[in-house]
């Protein structure tokens, strides 16, 4: 259908060209994806997020800043973690002790340890995209990122 | 990576692998490079798909705010799942398909939130200068400067489905069908004439104001 000669690539690569010049991707996003190359982490079992509250709950009406209840499982280890304000709140299951480290990127992450029971807090609460990565008997464990 | 066997009259005169056969080529092997350790290969791909992720993030008119942690959560999952993912030449498609998602869940949880208003949702042009930008401000550019806006602003204002499918065509380089198909969750068939339609409109609101 280009009877009345209307060129669609011509104009659609201008658009690309506008596109590039005014919104473009901006270069501190870009180096932070290109960073990202060090969380690659093969060894690492993923703990694929399994409820959300923002998409699995019905919503509570009226309620606001309700904490967000999140589950991730990788085979037989679930994490639960509560997000809100104050930090994390979060157990490990089966309970059991382990090393968990908060990541908020590539070069930010902060320790915390979860008890006997598999119980651990922190109270820093993310501020972007974080994952879990846990320690725990012989294996690594890593939540998938999520954004905060 | 021709899905089905529709007659190509029906559709536009672009294949379906359009970019793909030379933008698109490597990202297999490149994902491949990248699991056995090759950090030049990561950052091609970023080189290569940034722009798309980036356009799918915008299609969707986040915030600058959340437009940054959707991106980021997008490439930190994209390195985390890097080796398990089950189509390698499809990585662009993936990183399309986890940004509509992850868009789709912001903009869930702002409508949950019963934000007073919603400025978060406005699109804005970043005020930071671009190298581009500063040479475009050179006086002998202004002119086409001022061409790019207008053209910026008749794109803005067309109809949501049509600012979405060209923000997002728009991409540099430019996406195959099958990432546009993953990015805005529409079939791949409907591509090549619904791109058609809005380029058209494009071209008419751009001709009314006599621009170009």
């Amino acid at each position: 259908m280009h009877d009345d000669g209307f060129d669609g690539e011509l104009l659609e690569e201008e658009l690309r060209q506008a596109a590039t010049i005014l919104d473009p991707v901006p270069a501190q996003l870009r180096q932070l994806a290109v960073e990202a190359f060090a969380l690659h982490d093969l060894d690492a079992r993923i703990a694929e997020l399994t409820f959300d509250s923002v998409v699995d709950a019905i919503p509570v009406r009226g309620a606001t800043d309700v904490p967000r209840m999140l589950t991730f499982r990788a085979g037989e280890v679930t994490v639960d973690v509560e997000v809100s304000a104050q930090g994390l709140l979060g157990q490990v299951l089966p309970p059991q002790q382990a090393r968990i480290e908060v990541l908020g990127g590539p070069q930010t992450a902060t320790s915390v340890v979860a008890d006997d029971m598999g119980r651990f807090t922190s109270d820093a609460p993310p501020t972007g995209p974080f994952a879990l990565r846990l320690r725990t008997g012989g294996e690594t464990v890593v939540t998938e990122w999520l954004r905060a | 990576m021709r899905v089905g066997t529709v007659p190509s009259a029906a559709y536009d005169d672009l294949p379906y692998t359009r970019g793909g056969t030379v933008d698109r080529a490597d990202v297999g092997a490149l994902v491949q490079s990248a699991v056995d350790g090759d950090a030049a290969a990561w950052k091609a791909l970023v080189e290569g798909l940034s722009p798309l992720v980036w356009s799918v993030v915008r299609a969707h008119r986040l915030g600058d705010a959340d437009a940054h942690e959707v991106y980021q959560t997008v490439w930190f999952r994209f390195a985390q799942h890097l080796g398990r993912i089950r189509e390698p030449e499809k990585a662009g498609s993936w990183l399309a398909s986890t940004a509509r998602h992850e868009c789709l869940k912001v903009l869930k949880s702002l409508r949950r939130l019963t934000v007073t208003s919603d400025p978060q949702l406005l699109d804005r042009v970043s005020e930071d200068r671009t190298p581009e930008q500063s040479v475009l401000d050179s006086e002998e550019a202004a002119a086409e400067s001022e061409r790019i806006r207008w053209m910026w602003q008749e794109f803005e204002e067309l109809g949501e489905r049509c600012r979405q499918l060209l923000r997002v065509l728009m991409a540099s380089p430019p996406p195959s069908y099958q990432e546009v198909s993953a990015a805005l969750g529409i079939a791949v068939g409907s591509i090549g004439p619904l791109r058609q339609r809005c380029l058209r409109r494009l071209r008419a609101r751009l001709d009314a104001r006599g621009a170009l």
